[in-house]
């Protein structure tokens, strides 16, 4: 047992998580063709625009669907489908926590993948000053109460049903997505009517800043994800966790310059044990930088099934612990 | 042996044949607009067009929902015409005799329904389960030694969302023709189509004529528009007919709306020579005469330009990028030599 618990300890964290992230790709993009659904609840971007090869469907998009519904539906019999519909969700994210948007999430890969690309080519990354941050890390909830209002608001006939699923029009998600199947067909612009034009150019701008961001910042849209607003909000009774242990922490940063998000709590928290952040993906990359046995840890349902060691540390940095260095 | 999708049984492949025998072929003539009973779900006063409401549209949702409790409900019109604008209710007739059956999910032989009459021309049911539900009115006239035998069709979905696979994989496997019916049109699906799938403008659309379930050669076919455009062909050797959709909604662009659901009516007809006796009356011909109507939509490619989205798209992704790299440039330090005086 011990033995095992070493292995997993000292496993090579990155190489695990890319083979994973590509499985998971292929799983929820490519998925329909062999018939896999893994339904309409899935608490990331496995799009729904991608017709032909998805594996399942991210929530947000029918929770959008059924917050449009006429009031007098929304509020009646159909609010049970809502409930319901809620609940599938919150089983599935339990289990993983926020791993889900660093293991599964197919638009959390593809920044990866471009970032992989960036270091490739050896160009610096970019990083938010501790403000930025800040102030940043408060768009998400502003996009998650849009998406929640704006259905809401076309139910009660304020707003034009062109708006349709509001966050899936100006999603990248959509427009990248559906490419992988050869579907081109969402990188348009419809001129159907006004609210059409203006969303779907919306759309676009973002899907270019998309990405330019995820170009030079690590993760760069996942800062601005209601997906991850949302898991934050429920992310309390998941059975994933990550936890530290304050007094075995020397403050040494590790773990800061290991995490993609920037999240800076991370190195400077030694009071709380949940030290999960809204903005954290749970790759674990903190886990894996940590030289400090037991400082940091992932836990299943209290289990212990990854922690730092000083022997995984070496191990991993022999190999690279994944720190981004640039080549100039 | 072949699997037969209309049907939905095995079918050998001389069946065909055998109805040749039975039927007589008639002169092709053009069809006659002015009696063409035909089923829509949307009342001749309702304005022209309008979008589908949620829970309307043939082969789409049901009505109902909202405050209605219970299983959703379904009302169809009986329309006499043959342009889908201009169709009016159908004037009962004291000489014919109507027939109306309802085939349900659970029913698939089919059930009497009370014909539309007077005093409520709609033809109302319910859909509890869900599943495809068909609508069948039959009408015999005798126009004096021929009998007039129309059967107008109609195709209602009842799917939601919610519904688990199964049910929805059931339903689109289910025969979807009578083997009794006098005649009839079926609408061949497109390829992966499913419980949601609307017809769209622009695309082919096949249509088959049965007779008790087998295919009609030589059958005058007719597809009228919504705005009334007509084309008329001659049913195939499997009692195909083919179509395409034409695009035939331009209106204003601040008018246009891409839910805008259109009508089609299709109508196939043929003569026979056949003797017999109606309400004591003897024929010597019969024409028979099939309806089938249904809904369109305007084509997700209408109104959508790759070249504005690509445009946008790029532009916006070289302006970030030309200002990330600016930014990064005016941030870098130019290289200053700094020399210290060891004598001082």
């Amino acid at each position: 047992m011990k033995r095992l618990k070493d292995a997993i300890d000292g496993v090579d964290l990155n190489r695990f998580r890319i083979w994973f992230q590509l499985a998971m790709f292929v799983l929820l993009v490519y998925g329909g063709y062999l018939a896999i659904n893994l339904g309409n609840h899935l608490p990331m971007f496995a799009c729904g625009f991608n017709q032909e090869g998805r594996g399942g469907i991210c929530y947000l998009m029918p929770l959008q669907h059924q917050l449009a519904r006429p009031w007098p539906q929304l509020f009646g019999m159909a609010s049970l489908g809502v409930l319901t519909g809620f609940g599938i969700f919150w089983l599935w994210f339990i289990f993983l926590n926020k791993g889900w948007c660093g293991y599964v999430c197919p638009l959390g890969t593809i920044q990866d993948w471009i970032t992989a690309l960036r270091r490739r080519l050896g160009v610096r990354y970019a990083r938010y000053t501790q403000d930025q941050f800040r102030h940043l890390s408060r768009v998400k909830y502003v996009l998650l109460a849009l998406m929640i209002l704006i259905p809401l608001g076309i139910g009660g006939g304020w707003f034009s049903r062109d708006m349709g699923t509001p966050f899936c029009l100006i999603c990248p998600a959509r427009m990248v997505l559906p490419l992988f199947t050869g579907d081109l067909s969402h990188l348009t612009v419809d001129f159907s009517s006004k609210t059409a034009v203006a969303m779907t150019v919306l759309g676009m701008l973002i899907t270019g800043l998309f990405l330019t961001g995820a170009f030079v910042k690590k993760r760069f849209f996942c800062f601005f994800c209601p997906m991850s607003a949302l898991h934050y909000l429920i992310s309390r009774p998941a059975l994933l966790k990550l936890r530290k242990d304050g007094d075995k922490c020397t403050r040494c940063g590790d773990c800061y310059r290991a995490c993609d998000m920037e999240i800076k709590a991370i190195a400077d928290d030694v009071k709380n044990a949940d030290i999960m952040a809204d903005d954290c993906i749970l790759c674990l990359k903190c886990v894996a930088a940590c030289p400090e046995p037991g400082a940091l840890k992932a836990t299943f349902a209290t289990i212990t099934i990854f922690e730092s060691t000083e022997a995984g540390f070496i191990k991993r940095c022999q190999k690279g612990i994944g720190l981004d260095q640039p080549k100039r | 042996m072949n699997f037969d999708p209309i049907m939905g049984r095995m079918t050998h492949r001389f069946a065909p044949v055998l109805l040749l025998v039975s039927l007589a072929s008639g002169p092709v003539t053009a069809l006659e607009g002015g009696c063409v009973l035909w089923i829509s779900d949307t009342s001749p006063m309702r304005a022209e067009g309008a979008p589908a409401r949620r829970g309307g549209g043939m082969g789409g949702m049901p009505m109902g929902g909202g405050m209605h409790s219970g299983p959703p409900m379904k009302r169809l019109w009986l329309l006499s015409g043959t342009d889908p604008q201009k169709a009016a209710f159908a004037r009962g007739d004291a000489d014919a005799s109507v027939e109306t059956l309802l085939v349900t999910p659970s029913k698939p032989e089919g059930e009497s329904v009370p014909p539309p009459g007077e005093g409520h021309r709609g033809l109302v049911f319910e859909m509890p389960a869900q599943g495809f539900y068909r609508v069948y009115v039959t009408t015999r006239t005798l126009q004096e030694r021929m009998l007039n035998l129309n059967v107008a069709k109609a195709e209602v979905g009842n799917f939601g969302h919610d519904g688990d696979e199964e049910e929805h994989d059931r339903a689109m496997t289910a025969p979807r023709a009578l083997e009794n019916a006098a005649i009839e049109i079926v609408r061949e699906r497109q390829p992966k189509e499913g419980p949601f799938s609307q017809v769209r403008s622009g695309t082919e659309q096949s249509f088959i004529v049965l007779r008790k379930g087998l295919p009609v050669p030589d059958a005058r076919v007719r597809f009228v528009s919504h705005q009334g455009w007509s084309k008329e062909v001659t049913s195939d050797g499997q009692g195909r007919a083919r179509f395409q959709v034409v695009r035939d909604y331009f209106p204003p662009w601040g008018e246009f709306q891409k839910r805008f659901k259109a009508t089609y009516l299709v109508i196939a007809e043929f003569d026979a020579t056949e003797a017999g006796n109606h309400k004591d009356q003897p024929y010597t011909s019969v024409r028979y005469q099939a309806t089938l109507s249904g809904s369109y939509y305007p084509s997700p490619e209408d109104y959508r330009s790759y070249a504005w989205g690509l445009g946008v798209g790029l532009l916006a992704a070289l302006l970030s990028g030309v200002a990330t790299y600016l930014y990064r440039r005016r941030r870098l330090r130019p290289f200053q030599e700094v020399r210290l005086d060891e004598k001082a």
